[in-house]
């Protein structure tokens, strides 16, 4: 194995089910991950040169899956268009969440690495923006030193959601762009071009906000597979994107990555005692407490962000959030 | 009261007395204060059950107002009893349902020692447009509380 070649170097651009697609040269390569990377193993530091070393402890890892969309990675082609992953390069960044897999443990899933950009896409209306997941994907965003747009897609259903406009508000009042589009009639499309141009951005959201469709009309000629949300009350959408794959814009080397719908986003990697610094407009608040950076900002006397929420500095409705996050740390 | 900051059971602060939070019990969907002592928190802002507040201040039962309902089958024309609360931090004043395990006594034990001091609570009241009861309404509390009044041999015949 050749690790030093740096013509074997890609980047996973798409997985389905174990299968990792390496772009490389212009050309696409379909990988399997080497075995290698699915354990630690631990051998005896006292001659690392030594021909003879053995195993001496194998440990668990931490997360489900070695390889995430966006990985610039090491691989091992077999010559008929297949090959292994055999490495992992250091990731310039991640957006993780914690797996949803079943049992005591909690494993790292991470969604996209090497990415630039976070782009939260919820519906004006059908179904119904849910703030606090938006809150979720702020939040990982800041944790993970990455900038966040946010995008309300659907904007021609706006009049079925009066207070959206003072809903956002919030969000632009602490200083994230927010960028209004519609996917069907393509307004604010060129906007958006011009805030992806030159990064790797991923979209994010629950199932049924249109992300798949927003890409379509950033590319029209990608053509990927859409769906209505389902009639009815529930207005929920329908999984129709069941795999995350990152596509190339034409825009001056730019990437997007979209993702599967998801009804949950728990966070990873964040403590209790951190999280106040991960809603910036609580951050210059903290220590400025009573009980100073032991205040959990809740019941506790003197608390200056409670104060400071009071006097309508910071929303309500994000203090709210900050509270429900709290509780899941 | 809450010490816990959610929907579900929690013990008061006040009178440390546990409070369940079950919709069977209380016949109200959001419980919003001690049904022992009758103080409560100031967790709600703009409507009841957003916990959005952030004051959390205690709040004192300080009097009985009616509110007019929308319940066309209930008796008693004027509306609903429901409790006057002040907060102590913040000094906001808001109405709150009377639950049906409220202590019926210590709900007139509190509109009996407003009465003292109802010119002070009209005037804190006014500028949330809460009219507090007064004397005058006392046999309608009666009623509220303990019910109407039945002449048995009346029925009977």
């Amino acid at each position: 194995m050749n690790t030093d070649n740096e013509d074997d170097i890609g980047i996973v651009f798409r997985k389905t089910l174990g299968r990792y697609s390496v772009h490389a040269d212009g050309r696409d390569i379909d990988c399997v991950v080497s075995s290698l990377l699915h354990k630690q193993l631990i051998y005896p530091t006292a001659d690392p040169t030594s021909l003879r070393r053995t195993v001496q402890e194998v440990r668990e890892l931490d997360h489900v899956d070695p390889v995430a969309i966006g990985d610039r990675v090491r691989y091992l082609e077999a010559g008929d268009g297949s090959g292994m992953i055999t490495d992992v390069l250091p990731r310039r960044s991640k957006l993780s969440r914690p797996a949803p897999v079943p049992g005591q443990r909690v494993f790292e899933q991470v969604i996209v690495s090497n990415v630039d950009l976070i782009v939260p896409v919820f519906a004006a209306a059908n179904p119904t923006p849910k703030w606090g997941l938006l809150d979720r994907y702020l939040v990982s965003a800041e944790a993970a030193d990455l900038p966040s747009l946010i995008v309300i897609n659907k904007i021609d259903l706006t009049w079925k959601n009066p207070s959206l406009e003072e809903e956002l508000e919030v969000y632009r009042r602490i200083g994230y762009p927010v960028l209004s589009v519609s996917a069907v009639t393509g307004e604010g499309i060129e906007e958006l071009k011009h805030f992806l141009g030159g990064k790797l951005s991923v979209l994010v959201g629950k199932s049924g906000v249109g992300k798949t469709s927003v890409l379509n009309a950033i590319q029209p000629g990608l053509g990927l597979r859409v769906e209505a949300v389902s009639q009815g009350e529930l207005g929920k959408g329908r999984h129709s994107t069941t795999h995350l794959e990152m596509f190339k814009l034409d825009l001056d080397g730019s990437a997007l990555v979209d993702t599967p719908g998801v009804r949950e986003f728990g966070l990873w990697n964040v403590t209790g005692e951190e999280l106040a610094y991960l809603f910036p407009e609580m951050a210059d608040y903290v220590g400025q407490c009573k009980f100073g950076l032991s205040c959990h900002h809740d019941r506790e006397p003197g608390c200056a962000i409670r104060r400071a929420v009071m006097a309508d500095e910071i929303s309500p409705y994000r203090y709210k959030s900050y509270l429900h996050l709290r509780e899941e740390l | 009261m809450y010490r816990i900051s959610s929907f579900g059971d929690f013990t008061c602060t006040r009178c440390h007395a546990l409070v369940s939070s079950a919709h069977q019990l209380s016949g109200v969907n959001n419980r919003n204060h001690c049904p022992y002592c009758l103080w409560s928190c100031h967790l709600d802002l703009y409507a009841a059950g957003d916990r959005l507040s952030a004051c959390k201040g205690e709040m004192k039962p300080i009097g009985l107002t009616m509110k007019k309902g929308r319940n066309k089958y209930r008796l008693e024309s004027r509306g609903e009893l429901m409790l006057i609360h002040e907060c102590m931090e913040c000094s906001a004043i808001s109405i709150n349902r009377i639950a049906a395990d409220d202590d019926v006594e210590t709900v007139m034990a509190v509109f009996q020692g407003s009465l003292t001091v109802h010119h002070q609570i009209k005037i804190m009241c006014n500028p949330y447009g809460i009219l507090p009861l007064n004397t005058g309404e006392m046999e309608m509390v009666r009623a509220q509380l303990y019910g109407q009044s039945l002449d048995i041999s009346s029925a009977l015949w």
